[in-house]
């Protein structure tokens, strides 16, 4: 650690000026925007654009669809991230290359992904096939609320191996001795995984958790390139309406849903660091 | 232990007698093995080093785990390999398809007629380039927005590479006021969607001059906050040692940089080069927001546009759209692995 180095400015500077810039300035003045009245004088209006915003339909049905979305993604991809992680604790055959296929998708762009989904997708497409095949009726994927299954399969695809990769690590980090401790001292399969597994990896597990809550907060990318500009009522996300909003150059809803919904973010974020505080303290200890 | 020479004068397989003195067991709390003398004579000839590169390590790595592994795991796991890796495999495949088979096919969508189906195409009935012909060299559309596409993603990671290690480097090996603070702000613009600061950037980047150029895309991308906080934590976690040790032969930050620093962060350089141009080549938000004029979009946000019309050779456009990105990963997977594992928060 070097301490009083005036050359750290140097360092630091290019890459502060950028951050001011295109960051934190923009972030502090959205602030101010969500206070303002956005007319010419420009007045102070203190919490009424959040009021308006709350009140508004639209933000309601995207902070909804938005929550909804992201309780769907981020449930399914850390208990499918939990099974194969702990199915990968030990070496098998060719699970770097199991590893890689899952990873990949993650580099992959959606848009590419559009075409091929869409033929899955289809009313007499594969998935329908699988659908009957079990004995149920035929779906219309691609309408209505049934459109967030192909979505949400989009993300899960994109991200599921960025979840596993990380709880595999924390797996592999948990001392093989526990386990054979508890076996010698006669506890089962299940026994062990909750005893030992479980409070061993939590703190990795409950950030796994709100880091694919978080990114499941952002998936757009995945709503516009399958429903556009303006999908589908149950896929409409939060996302869509500040966009939109800001289409129209109304600033000043767009930045006031952004913060209502950074609030969100941030006391997720928080209670996520005091996790990783709690879990810091029990190292110490 | 194979290099103990035999004691000679012990006759093979004997209990050697044990040490005089007091009880070991009271020391160590355990009774110390006889030591044998071994019992057969000894070779002092080295056994060859194992030959063979990585990669025929790996395969006899995994020739071994197959022997004492678990079939229905395994079997599992190709599953979903396989699942995980279908609609690439079947976008490549497709795009060797002749373009009228594809238009036919394609044309077979959205009948919602219960009694038919869509046939899944295994084989084309010639195998064509027809489709890559169309887009690289008849209608030069696409090449324009995959260049575009590629000179955002080159720009940023240029900016990026001069950038972001040095700001990583400031946050991690020194100490300031408000260094803190710094890393705290860096960390929640990390976790905040796009849209939140995205109507004031836009207020920013028109003060600026920069609004609808492609200075709009690049510069914000090049201070990525994700990638200063994946960066850093790697730095923090460099072993203070190494670079005290820097500086006992009077290295001044500078050379610790370029010398110790940079060297040590060979992988996660790599990582975050490849996840970076990933980032960069799925590009959707920014773009929309911040360019108007379609000549300057990149390929990910204009590329479904574009298959609207030009269905046949939807394929070869995403085809041609995701090969570098394989290539890319490929190229960095153990980087990237390394990557992914270290943007947990610690």
């Amino acid at each position: 650690m070097f301490t009083r180095k005036k050359t750290v400015w140097l360092y630091l500077m290019p890459g502060f000026l950028g951050l001011l810039a295109f960051y934190f300035v923009p972030f502090f003045w959205g602030v101010w925007f969500s206070l303002t009245d956005g007319t010419i004088d420009n007045k102070f209006v203190g919490f009424q654009n959040y009021l308006n915003v709350w009140r508004n339909e639209i933000f309601q049905l995207g902070l909804k669809n938005t929550l909804e979305l992201s309780l769907l993604c981020a449930p399914v991809i850390f208990v499918l991230a939990f099974l194969l992680a702990s199915l990968m604790r030990k070496r098998v055959a060719g699970d770097g290359f199991f590893r890689n296929a899952l990873l990949m998708p993650y580099l992959m762009p959606s848009s590419a992904m559009l075409i091929i989904w869409l033929l899955m997708f289809d009313y007499g497409g594969v998935i329908n096939r699988m659908v009957t095949a079990m004995g149920f009726e035929r779906v219309f994927w691609l309408e209505g609320g049934a459109l967030r299954v192909p979505i949400v399969l989009l993300y899960i695809w994109k991200n599921l191996g960025f979840s596993v990769v990380i709880f595999t690590a924390a797996l592999q980090a948990v001392p093989e001795s526990l386990y054979e401790y508890a076996a010698l001292e006669g506890a089962g399969f299940f026994r062990r995984q909750f005893s030992i597994t479980l409070p061993q990896v939590l703190p990795t597990a409950f950030l796994v958790f709100v880091l694919a809550m978080v990114n499941a907060f952002k998936i757009f990318k995945e709503v516009y390139v399958i429903g556009g500009a303006y999908p589908e009522e149950s896929v409409y996300t939060l996302q869509h309406y500040m966009n939109n909003k800001f289409a129209k150059l109304d600033y000043q809803d767009v930045t006031t849903a952004a913060y209502s919904f950074a609030v969100i973010v941030i006391v997720l974020f928080l209670l996520m660091y005091r996790a990783k505080s709690v879990r810091q303290g029990e190292n110490a200890a | 232990m194979t290099n103990i020479k035999p004691n000679q004068n012990l006759p093979r397989g004997e209990v050697i007698p044990p040490v005089i003195g007091p009880d070991p067991s009271l020391a160590y709390g355990f009774t110390p093995e006889p030591v044998r003398a071994p019992t057969k004579p000894h070779l002092f000839i080295s056994l060859p080093k194992r030959r063979g590169g990585k990669w025929l390590r790996s395969l006899r790595r995994d020739v071994r785990a197959l022997r004492q592994s678990r079939p229905l795991t395994i079997a599992m796991f190709c599953l979903i390999a396989v699942l995980m890796l279908t609609p690439i495999v079947f976008t490549f495949l497709y795009s060797f398809f002749p373009k009228g088979e594809i238009t036919t096919y394609l044309g077979l969508r959205n009948r919602y007629d219960a009694t038919k189906w869509l046939d899944v195409l295994y084989a084309p009935s010639v195998v064509s380039l027809r489709q890559y012909y169309t887009i690289l060299i008849e209608e030069p559309e696409y090449l324009k927005l995959f260049v575009n596409s590629a000179m955002y993603g080159g720009a940023i990671l240029l900016g990026q590479t001069l950038i972001i290690p040095m700001t990583a480097y400031a946050l991690s090996r020194f100490a300031f006021r408000g260094r803190d603070t710094l890393f705290f702000l860096v960390l929640m613009l990390m976790l905040l969607p796009f849209q939140v600061t995205m109507a004031p950037s836009v207020m920013t980047l028109r003060a600026l001059g920069l609004l609808n150029t492609p200075w709009a895309i690049i510069l914000p991308s090049i201070f990525s906050p994700f990638y200063i906080f994946l960066l850093r934590q790697f730095m923090v976690g460099i072993p203070g040692e190494i670079i005290e040790a820097g500086q006992m032969d009077g290295t001044g930050t500078l050379r610790t940089f370029a010398h110790v620093v940079l060297p040590v962060c060979r992988p996660i350089l790599g990582a975050a080069a490849a996840l970076s141009f990933a980032d960069c080549w799925n590009l959707v938000e920014q773009p929309l927001v911040y360019l108007t004029d379609s000549r300057l979009q990149p390929l990910s946000v204009m590329f479904n546009k574009m298959n609207e019309e030009g269905q046949a050779v939807a394929f070869a456009g995403a085809a041609l759209y995701l090969l570098p990105m394989l290539l890319i990963y490929i190229y960095f997977q153990d980087d990237i692995l390394l990557g992914v594992q270290l943007s947990e928060l610690k």
